[in-house]
């Protein structure tokens, strides 16, 4: 902890930063959800096997980027407003109450989505696993025992920033840096290959589609803004986590991707991703290192999948709650489990929504690491760009109106870039989307899903214009998030003669 | 229990949120941290030593109050003039809260300690154990119930009391049976609505911290 003022901090100040989080518990919060594992081995390989672009490296590295720069004017924001839970109480601090609801409405299907997402593939791969052992279990099966096991733990509300997480990321994140030095180590055709990481790719028709799915692998980052009232120095920890958590993952998965390149030849790299998906990195390391390593790899990857699961069933569950504590979702939404504190109904309804859906596609017998993995997560993605792209809008526009409260960096050129690039990638992938989820030309899904986004912010709209006409009080709490209240006060002027009185002259009677 | 005397607010909170059988917490530690410090605050507030303007406490009186808990949040209040937000009080006195009432009730024969061998470590309960302290335990969600439901005139104590309940989640525990409690439902938000400024401000932030720790849900 920095201290700013020469003096010794007061016994108050530092009573409660001993109970509070440091960098690296915000950190490894921030990174659960951007699980570094589940993305390298999950989402790198889908990228080259999907998209069939080599300019992988490049893009993790512009997205970390692009990512950064947003952070600075996210962070900036978070300092002055009282609830930093969610991307919506930036859009209805920064744009107005109206455009908040509407993103909320985004928030919620593209959240809910990628942790749906998740279960495809955690279930193909579980199911990989077991066929490896010679026990034959369906992908559907698999997401069942854990989708099973992840709404207990979300109605029992287990505590994310535990110890346990923190030592299965860096775990993870050792493995993931041995497998990097070992394909690096053995590069195709004897030397070390840099072409991967060229610009020049990305300047064609599939940098949209390849900067969503790099995006995608992020989500997560900006939940660390949660713990603001929990972090040792409100002012700077979050900040500096958050940035570090964009820049580990940018540069972790950045490596990786190169890395694989490497050991297979940047021609080659396609190919096996194509043929091995997600064994991709584990057949590529195999033969260069021990068995148990790729065995504690294989473990560590599901480990990371289902913390990533977690991380996003809480996260869809605490969107739900701050919603329904603010009265625009109903009140029930906001209430908690006494001792747990869970917030029940979120996290009964993300569960009830992800075991409906992962059902539909067992029923219609759909390949689960493309459909459901890949068509889920991209699309929620999607969501989460929006969500990013009008939060960029909103820090622009709330420091206008809040002039002098952070430097002209923070306030107005960061953003403004962050604004600008956001713009021109959400243009560049709502264009290209069709092609991201690899549908025909004359496919419904070319056009459908940013249609339906645009659909349901409508429906957020005229949602918030129902409750300014029907219930302004609850209307003008928009934005509180968990900060709301849910006993709902008449308003008016107060029933006591108010609170400046001399002192004395108001009597209590006992 | 004579309602009237210094320090009924935070042992009221207490009984309540702790299960008589077996002294735990019917809330999340930290919610229940957090009743009880806003309840101290509050005794502080009817004591007339404090009030709260804008989100910041303001002491109005250094005169000593009767009950010793009392008196050392205030001295400590009173010593560390640089934080006035509510909510960094809440906080701060959330940490202790639960043990500091708890022997209180101790000290006033309310309750008993009890320490517990845990894995590692040691836990001490404050909870009632005769016969007599289970009956007070047990009747003080019930009296509050009464009144709430019989829309009998309530003290000012008690209506601080009725809020910080709702605030920090206890309604459904105080007001378990749905038909029989529905009038009390719908009196509710007007005891909180009839109290004073700086006691509604105290319930507000109580409930506006209960969210954000509930929402990270850290112990």
């Amino acid at each position: 902890m920095v201290h700013k003022d020469p003096a010794e901090p007061d016994i108050i100040t530092s009573a409660l930063a001993r109970n509070r989080l440091g960098v690296p518990s915000v950190v490894f919060f921030g990174v659960a959800g951007a699980a570094p594992l589940t993305v390298i081995i999950g989402a790198i390989s889908a990228i080259y096997a999907i998209i069939g672009n080599t300019a992988v490296p490049v893009v993790y590295l512009v997205t970390a980027g692009i990512l950064s720069i947003f952070t600075v004017g996210f962070v900036a924001m978070s300092r002055h407003i009282v609830n930093s839970g969610a991307f919506y109480a930036y859009i209805s601090h920064g744009l107005g109450r109206v455009a908040g609801v509407g993103a909320a409405f985004v928030a919620l299907p593209a959240y809910a989505l990628m942790q749906i997402g998740l279960f495809g593939l955690f279930g193909s791969a579980a199911s990989d696993i077991l066929a490896a052992l010679g026990l034959k279990v369906g992908w559907f099966t698999c997401a069942l025992v854990a989708w099973a096991v992840v709404s207990v733990l979300g109605l029992l509300w287990v505590d994310l920033s535990g110890k346990v997480l923190a030592v299965l990321l860096v775990a993870e994140i050792s493995v993931v840096l041995i497998y990097d030095l070992v394909m690096i180590a053995h590069p195709a055709g004897g030397s070390v290959s840099f072409a991967t990481l060229n610009p020049a790719p990305l300047f064609t028709a599939d940098v949209g589609p390849m900067l969503v799915l790099a995006i995608a692998g992020f989500v997560g980052f900006e939940a660390t803004v949660v713990l603001s009232e929990e972090a040792k120095d409100p002012k700077r920890t979050i900040a500096r986590a958050t940035h570090l958590a964009v820049i580990l993952a940018g540069l972790l998965c950045g490596l990786s991707a190169w890395a694989m390149s490497v050991t297979t030849g940047p021609d080659q790299v396609v190919a096996a991703a194509q043929e091995h998906r997600t064994d991709m990195v584990f057949e590529l390391v195999g033969p260069h290192v021990p068995e148990i390593l790729v065995q504690l790899g294989y473990i560590l990857f599901m480990t990371s999948v289902f913390a990533a699961l977690l991380a996003f069933h809480a996260a869809v569950a605490r969107y739900q709650f701050a919603l329904g504590r603010e009265g625009v979702l109903p009140a029930a939404w906001g209430r908690t489990h006494p001792r747990t504190g869970a917030p029940l109904l979120g996290s009964v309804t993300q569960s009830v929504l992800a075991v409906v859906v992962l059902s539909a596609y067992a029923a219609a017998g759909l390949e689960p690491l493309f459909y459901v993995f890949a068509w889920l997560t991209t699309i929620g993605g999607l969501g989460v760009l929006i969500l990013m792209w009008s939060a960029s809008f909103a820090v622009l526009a709330f420091f206008v109106r809040n002039r002098g409260r952070e430097n002209v960096w923070r306030s107005q050129i960061a953003p403004m870039i962050a604004f600008l690039l956001l713009s021109a990638v959400l243009g560049i992938t709502v264009i290209g989307f069709g092609e991201l989820l690899q549908v025909s030309g004359d496919s419904p899904f070319q056009w459908l899903v940013p249609v339906l986004y645009c659909v349901v912010a409508a429906i957020g709209v005229g949602w918030a214009l129902v409750m300014r006409a029907a219930r302004p009080e609850a209307y003008a709490a928009i934005g509180r998030g968990v900060d709301g209240r849910t006993i709902a006060l008449p308003e008016g002027p107060p029933l006591t003669k108010g609170s400046h009185e001399p002192v004395g002259a108001r009597g209590y009677h006992y | 229990m004579c309602l009237g005397s210094g320090g009924v607010l935070a042992d009221q909170f207490y009984l309540i949120a702790h299960e008589d059988r077996t002294g735990r917490s019917r809330l999340h530690p930290r919610a229940t941290g957090i009743g009880l410090a806003a309840s101290l605050l509050g005794e502080l507030i009817l004591d007339n030593k404090l009030r709260i303007f804008a989100g910041d406490l303001e002491i109005v009186s250094n005169q000593p109050p009767r009950d010793g808990l009392d008196h050392a949040v205030l001295d400590l209040l009173i010593a560390q003039p640089q934080h006035r937000d509510v909510r960094t009080w809440l906080a701060y006195l959330s940490q202790d809260s639960a043990d500091r009432v708890g022997q209180r009730l101790e000290r006033s024969g309310a309750v008993e300690s009890v320490t517990r061998r845990r894995m590692l470590s040691t836990q001490t309960f404050y909870m009632p154990n005769n016969e007599l302290q289970r009956n007070a335990a047990a009747w003080a969600p019930m009296r509050l119930a009464n009144i709430l439901v019989r829309g009998l005139d309530m003290s000012i104590t008690d209506r601080v009391l009725a809020g910080l309940i709702a605030a920090t989640g206890l309604t459904r525990h105080v007001l378990w049976d749905f038909e029989a409690h529905r009038s009390a439902f719908a009196v509710l938000p007007n005891t909180v609505a009839s109290l004073p400024e700086d006691l509604r401000q105290l319930i507000e932030h109580t409930e506006a911290s209960v969210g954000s720790v509930l929402a990270v849900g850290r112990r």
